[in-house]
């Protein structure tokens, strides 16, 4: 902790970063806080969240960017939040040049419970790098399902949702500011449970997006296991497109190019 | 309803330029094809969002038939290279959920192919009559 302590320190003393997003017990709950250069001993109470605690930093990152685009922050990152930084860069939602990052390696209980691929940040100023995990089970016990038992058991899960919005409102990667899960054209409006397709148009719009932080499926009241779609969601983007989401090396997602050849074949009927 | 009188709901999204054409051809060419197919005319079949293909099948469709250009064709030069990408992903995306599978076909017809545009109905047809009514229709509260 001393050792990221003392680097958020400096970025604010050296007048580096115009503040620091990060955590803070507040009345004994660790939530998300924005350290700055003019409370500098505040920084002794800078923690890394627990895991059970984490918060959508991207999100908080993108709202203070809106607020004072001239100005560069620091955050704290996860492998996921870098990951949920280099796409929202692609998206065109936050500049790289005004991010400076606080790395975060998760602990292998967390790798563990989010079958994290990738659970560390680049820059690694908390923590010890981890064992990754490569295979998800969740998303191979669905897929080993056969159709009619698949759809029993999304649906039922689908039926539990009360359309409270969360996992959009706590979702990094959801920056639009019309949504078509409120399109009364797309989504029938005051029903619930929603049109069982309500969480594969989110899906749709996950792929290529989600970088499987894994908070909506925390934040949602119904436990619907929403990672195990998104994860798969992913995992079909990757194969058919090779495109690996949030890897800043990868390109542009293929949503967002026509691209100058097609090689792909349509199914046969 | 029994499968013995089973007729299926499909919608089909036709592009402007080929595969409407192609129906025109099929239509004055006097091609005989099942009237289940409800046509809807795009500009381009890269214009139909997987939104609009998930709400057909929410509001009863048993079948979804995408036609758009050969590739290459298109005339908006690159229209149908998102359409491929788009579906294929929708495509797998539906099987894992169980939602459908084979329940959504894309086809490539040109203005010049009537028969096959009547044929692909035929076929398609005749596939979602054999796959019985859609399970996102059947199942409790799923409508």
């Amino acid at each position: 902790m001393d050792r990221l302590r003392e680097k958020v320190r400096n970025l604010l003393k050296e007048g580096k970063v115009a503040g620091y997003l990060g955590y803070k017990i507040k009345e004994g709950h660790p939530l998300p806080y924005l350290f700055t250069p003019e409370r500098l001993e505040e920084v002794d109470e800078a923690i890394v969240a627990p895991d059970d605690a984490r918060y959508p930093l991207d999100k908080l990152l993108q709202q203070l960017a809106t607020s004072y685009p001239d100005a560069t922050f620091a955050v704290q990152v996860r492998g996921c939040d870098e990951r949920g930084l280099n796409e929202l860069y692609k998206w065109g939602q936050l500049d790289p040049e005004k991010v400076m990052l606080v790395g975060i390696a998760c602990t292998q209980d967390q790798a563990n419970y989010c079958e994290c691929p990738g659970p560390w940040a680049t820059v690694i100023d908390y923590g010890e790098k981890c064992e990754a995990v490569l295979r998800s089970k969740r998303v191979d016990r669905i897929d080993a399902l056969a159709g009619e038992e698949a759809f029993k058991e999304w649906l039922q899960s689908f039926n539990r949702c009360i359309k409270c919005y969360g996992c959009r409102d706590v979702c990094p990667m959801c920056f639009c500011k019309e949504c078509s899960l409120e399109h009364p054209d797309l989504m029938s409006t005051g029903t619930v449970p929603p049109d069982s397709i309500f969480q594969l148009v989110r899906a749709i719009h996950m792929a290529g997006r989600c970088i499987d932080c894994g908070l909506c499926e925390e934040n949602c009241p119904a436990d619907i296991p929403l990672r195990v779609l998104y994860k798969k969601a992913n995992m079909l983007v990757k194969d058919l497109f090779d495109y690996e989401t949030g890897a800043p090396e990868a390109g542009l997602s293929p949503w967002k190019f026509l691209g100058d050849e097609s090689t792909m074949d349509t199914k046969p009927m | 309803m029994s499968e013995a009188t089973f007729e299926p709901k499909i919608i089909g999204f036709f592009c402007n330029w080929c595969t409407y054409a192609g129906a025109d051809l099929a239509g004055v060419s006097r091609l005989q094809y099942p009237p289940n197919i409800r046509v809807i005319r795009v500009m381009c079949s890269g214009t139909v969002s997987p939104h609009h293909v998930l709400r057909a099948f929410q509001k009863g469709a048993d079948g979804v038939l995408i036609g758009g250009c050969h590739i290459g064709d298109c005339h908006y030069l690159r229209g149908n290279f998102m359409t491929i990408k788009r579906m294929r992903f929708l495509q797998d995306l539906l099987k894992f959920t169980g939602y459908e599978d084979g329940r959504l076909h894309l086809e490539w017809i040109s203005a010049a192919e009537g028969p096959k545009l009547a044929q692909t109905i035929r076929d398609f047809t005749q596939k979602i009559k054999d796959l019985g009514p859609s399970r996102l229709k059947l199942a409790p509260h799923a409508a």
